[in-house]
């Protein structure tokens, strides 16, 4: 080693004698620590550690100890090729992108993002010059790549969906394209990657389907939509916390009648059922008589799943001794029930379990009166003791496309991450499939194939109370369960909160899906408004 | 995934109807678990109210053990409705396991047992009270559970100790020498001429309920001057040892007592009350059993086989000490199983007796009755929350103490009418189901004829 003079300067390589091209200078407070990088390196080194601070970060934790126990510098007058040789290491996990050529336009200073930035590929050119060789050449760090590279998704995303808004329908397909060239430099496997993933599919679907041929996805076979249902309840909290939410309200609601009917608005595969039976037979006093009716689309494959699902239900009501019948009523839309279909029992305390199913009514057709309505004055109508309805915490029903978009996008981001953060079950990839399928429907369809018409808590109550409903608040038993079921079996970052008598699920302080119950109001003398055909006061 | 579903008959569908692609769908079938199982056996249904209890709790139980989160949360959800902390005694007993099982899934989980814990509608810590001196022989006197024990015992000491002028009595006891006064009254009753008492204690089970307010000296001099009130003369001894290493520095104190005073003709006398159980057995592996020299039992050969265990050598150190008569009181009941499953039927199956047997004694609402069930609740939550060392409940049925003891070299005594006429006169002062059994040389108490706690007299063989 060469030993340096005083005031930093270095001869060149020991052996060759430096001739025509002068020394690069080394900088002086590295090199008293031993260190040989040249000044007009030392920006480059010092973006350099940052990246590598960066991706050991982000590094998983196997990586990290090998970096760790590896990490030796054997030769400290080359720190920059060290600190290099550490990041190409990091990254040899990750899948490596392609550098495409016009990798230069992620200048190191790209903060503020344009939202018009995917226009601008010609304008990014120019900054090519300013980027040395050196640095082009060296493998960039996957992380901060994919970082911008999922920031700008999300961009575009909103771009393309303000295009479809606005109905500039080729823009928007431009967009698509790029953004699925995007895809390819991000993880599609977890995080924003995976969820931008759903969303441009379904964008594509709307964008390019002939006008009006998308049906509502997954109409036509109920075994997989059964499947993946069954698959969303065990793989996340949010079905299990509707049903034992709901079934508390009724098993509370229930308590001193001899005889109870619940209607489940979507029986599936009766989930929700065995629990309460189970809590009925065992109550003080013994257990009432319980009928079931099980509503359910028609079985496309000659099945008869409600019967099938009925028939297990009555075997466990059986062997712990629950007098019990069940009613298959098989619709394929919930408007399509008539209340005598049900055949209330005068006599009988009456429970409507609703789990994800009113917000399929708010399909509004101008010819008819709004199902929703119709729907809600029977319920008022039964002998109904109590309703428990469950809906997704969020507002899909805007009229504006933009709006709807936006809100999806940052609700089922929030979902997805809550999924991530579950324990690894075989079921977690049918549950994102059952997932995207509400994307799918929120995004790429309208009129009445769109079904997924979310709305939130707010709009509820006003939407309830308006139809002759009160809320009953679910207590405190019911918030304590939840509470304590939850922190007892699904990961921190879930959380149960009360709003105004009803309580709601969420991930982080986002609330993802709220449960409420509703008494009817007893009917008054109709001073108000006009009463049409149908009964619903106009 | 287990599976505690009964499978269902074959769907109709199956036979029935065609479809387009059976192998798809069988495929899928079996991928899905049929049902998040709730159990669908006849034999659910068919007993009273308790059986349902507990075979609900047995299901909850492996449903926690094999991380079925589903189940668990769901029989977890109904538990919680039909056991209120507050009910009768088979809720009150099933809610005290319901809380173990919630604790015990708290500890495996990856949530925070406190959160989970004060969500649960029973409150959290099982607040055991520190019990005075007078609370405390308040407390044990209004029931036979300990009575029993004591009553027995004191009537084969008497027996043993005639014509010895000093008496060593090492007292290993739950309840703090709450026996010792009775005893003391006895002797000085039956002796015109009393023996030197010589009491030893092994210290404070500082972790297990009952606790108790003072410290042993305190309540060594309080017992001295109740001996001196009857002029008894009595000396006090705590030798601080614990049931974990299988009490061996007092074996150790026991054995150079043994050597100074084996020829001035004193009595041993080795006063077990449910304080046995505690000592660590065959079930609990990596027991470190030490062959260095300072270890009390390096008596026993060098090789220890591995059937060996802190219990089986304390024993033997007893029987090396050539005691006058050891008396064995304790629950009779198998706590040991390994087996969640096991465990828990078994304590289910025993623990419903103190529940039942309150209501004859302590009237709801009451401090003391608090204070019963805490303790209940804290022996309930040892055996099923906790595994390992932190496990220290862990009792044997009479059958095998007794076998223990044969095998340590001991034979039996029987115990005299005047032990039994005593016991039943005891037995008289409390509630019509409590019974007396004797088998062989043994007495049992029982509760609605089912057996509580044994009591054993043994001298060496």
């Amino acid at each position: 080693m060469v030993p340096y003079d005083s005031d930093g300067l270095a001869g060149s390589a020991p052996s060759s004698s430096s001739s025509i091209t002068k020394p690069p200078q080394i900088d002086g407070l590295l090199a008293g620590a031993g260190y040989k990088v040249p000044s007009s390196e030392l920006r480059h080194v010092a973006q350099r550690l940052e990246r590598l601070e960066t991706a050991m970060l982000n590094s998983a934790s196997h990586q990290l100890s090998l970096l760790a126990s590896d990490a030796v510098l054997y030769n400290p007058s080359d720190l920059s090729t060290w600190v290099d040789s550490l990041l190409s290491e990091l990254n040899q996990s990750q899948p490596l992108p392609s550098l495409p050529s016009d990798l230069s336009d992620l200048v190191p200073n790209s903060t503020a993002l344009d939202s018009s930035w995917g226009m601008e590929h010609s304008l990014s050119q120019q900054q090519n010059q300013n980027i040395s060789q050196h640095q082009q050449n060296q493998l960039m760090v996957v992380t901060a790549l994919e970082e911008d590279s999922a920031i700008r998704l999300v961009h575009m995303l909103m771009t393309c969906a303000e295009s479809v808004q606005r109905g500039e329908l080729a823009l928007a397909a431009s967009l698509i394209e790029n953004m699925q060239g995007l895809l390819t430099r991000v993880n599609t496997g977890c995080g924003i990657g995976k969820v931008a993933g759903y969303f441009i599919n379904a964008l594509s679907r709307r964008i390019f389907a002939p006008a009006g041929s998308i049906s509502g996805v997954g109409s036509c076979y109920t075994y997989e939509n059964e499947l993946l249902y069954h698959h969303y309840y065990e793989a996340c909290p949010y079905l299990k916390f509707a049903h034992f939410t709901a079934n508390q309200a009724i098993l509370e609601a229930f308590e001193g009648h001899d005889c109870v009917h619940v209607v489940d608005f979507n029986l599936m595969h009766g989930l929700q059922w065995p629990a309460l039976i189970q809590a009925l037979a065992l109550r003080p006093g013994g257990p009432p008589l319980l009928r079931l009716t099980g509503i359910g689309p028609p079985s496309s494959d000659g099945r008869d799943s409600l019967r099938e699902i009925g028939l297990r239900l009555a075997d466990l009501a059986r062997s712990v001794n629950v007098r019990f019948a069940f009613r298959g009523v098989a619709a394929a839309r919930l408007e399509d029930v008539k209340p005598w279909m049900l055949q209330v029992n005068p006599k009988e305390a009456v429970a409507v379990n609703s789990i994800m199913q009113l917000h399929k009514l708010l399909a509004s057709d101008p010819t008819r009166n709004p199902a929703i309505d119709i729907v809600l004055n029977w319920i008022r109508n039964l002998n109904l003791k109590i309703m428990t309805a469950v809906e997704q915490e969020a507002d899909h029903n805007q009229s504006g496309f933009l709006d709807r978009f936006t809100e999806a996008l940052y609700y089922y981001s929030t979902m997805f991450d809550s999924l991530e953060a579950c324990a690894h079950h075989p079921e977690k990839v049918l549950a994102e499939m059952y997932i995207q399928r509400e994307i799918c429907n929120v995004v790429s369809c309208e009129g009445s194939a769109r079904v997924e018409r979310h709305e939130p808590l707010a709009k509820w109550r006003t939407r309830l109370t308006g139809a002759g409903f009160r809320p009953l608040h679910l207590g405190s038993n019911a918030f304590k369960q939840a509470s304590m079921l939850l922190t007892l079996f699904s990961s921190e970052g879930y959380s149960v909160e009360e709003n105004e008598g009803c309580l709601t699920l969420g991930w982080h302080s986002r609330p993802l899906i709220a449960a409420s119950a509703w008494q009817a109001v007893p009917d008054v003398e109709p001073a108000l408004g006009v009463i049409d055909n149908n009964g619903v006061v106009l | 995934m287990m599976q505690f579903t009964e499978t269902p008959p074959p769907p109709l569908h199956q036979i029935t109807a065609p479809f387009s692609n059976p192998n798809m769908n069988k495929n899928q079938t079996q991928r899905t678990r049929p049902w998040p199982g709730f159990p669908t056996s006849k034999a659910l249904g068919s007993f009273g109210d308790a059986n349902c209890m507990e075979q609900l709790l047995v299901h909850c139980a492996n449903a926690i053990e094999s991380n079925d989160a589903t189940l668990a949360q769901q029989i977890l959800w109904v538990l919680n409705n039909i056991a209120p902390p507050d009910g009768d005694s088979n809720q009150r007993l099933t809610c005290a396991f319901l809380r173990a099982l919630i604790a015990r899934a708290a500890k495996s989980g990856t949530c925070k047992l406190l959160a989970a814990m004060a969500n649960a509608h029973c409150t959290l810590a099982i607040d055991t009270h520190k019990f005075s001196v007078i609370e405390l022989a308040g407390f044990v006197d209004l029931t036979p559970w300990h009575r029993f024990g004591f009553t027995a015992a004191n009537a084969a000491i008497l027996e043993a100790i005639e014509g010895y002028s000093s008496v060593h009595i090492v007292d290993l006891s739950m309840t703090h020498c709450m026996q010792i006064p009775t005893l003391i009254d006895a002797i000085a009753n039956r002796f015109e001429v009393t023996p030197l008492i010589k009491l030893t204690v092994a210290g404070a089970t500082e972790d297990i309920p009952p606790m108790l307010d003072l410290s042993y000296e305190e309540l060594g001099s309080k017992l001295i001057n109740f001996a001196r009130s009857r002029n008894v003369i009595m000396e006090f001894r705590v030798v601080p040892s614990s049931y974990t290493d299988g009490f061996s520095s007092l074996i150790e104190h026991l054995r150079v007592q043994n050597m100074v005073y084996a020829e001035s003709g004193e009595a041993l006398v080795i006063n077990c009350q449910m304080l046995l159980h505690y000592i660590p057995e065959e079930t609990l592996f990596g027991v470190i059993t030490s062959t260095n020299s300072s270890n009390p039992y390096s008596f026993e050969s060098s090789s220890c086989s591995s059937m060996s265990s802190l219990r089986t050598m304390f024993l033997k150190s007893l029987r090396s000490l050539d005691p006058t008569i050891v008396v064995l009181v304790d629950e009779d009941v198998d706590l040991t199983s390994n087996n969640l499953v096991c465990r828990l039927r078994s304590a289910f199956n025993y623990l419903w007796i103190p529940y039942d047997t309150v209501d004859t004694f302590l009237p709801r609402g009451s401090k003391q009755r608090q204070w019963y069930e805490a303790d209940i609740c804290w022996k309930i939550e040892n055996v099923i929350a906790h595994e390992g060392l932190q496990r220290v409940e862990r009792l044997e049925p009479k059958n095998r103490w007794v076998q223990r003891m044969r095998n340590a070299n001991f034979r039996s005594i029987s115990f005299c009418e005047d032990a039994v006429s005593e016991v039943k006169t005891m037995l008289g002062e409390h509630a019509a189901g409590w019974g007396l059994k004797k088998e062989e040389e043994d007495l049992v108490l029982t509760w609605k004829g089912h057996n509580v706690v044994f009591a054993t007299a043994w001298m060496p063989a």
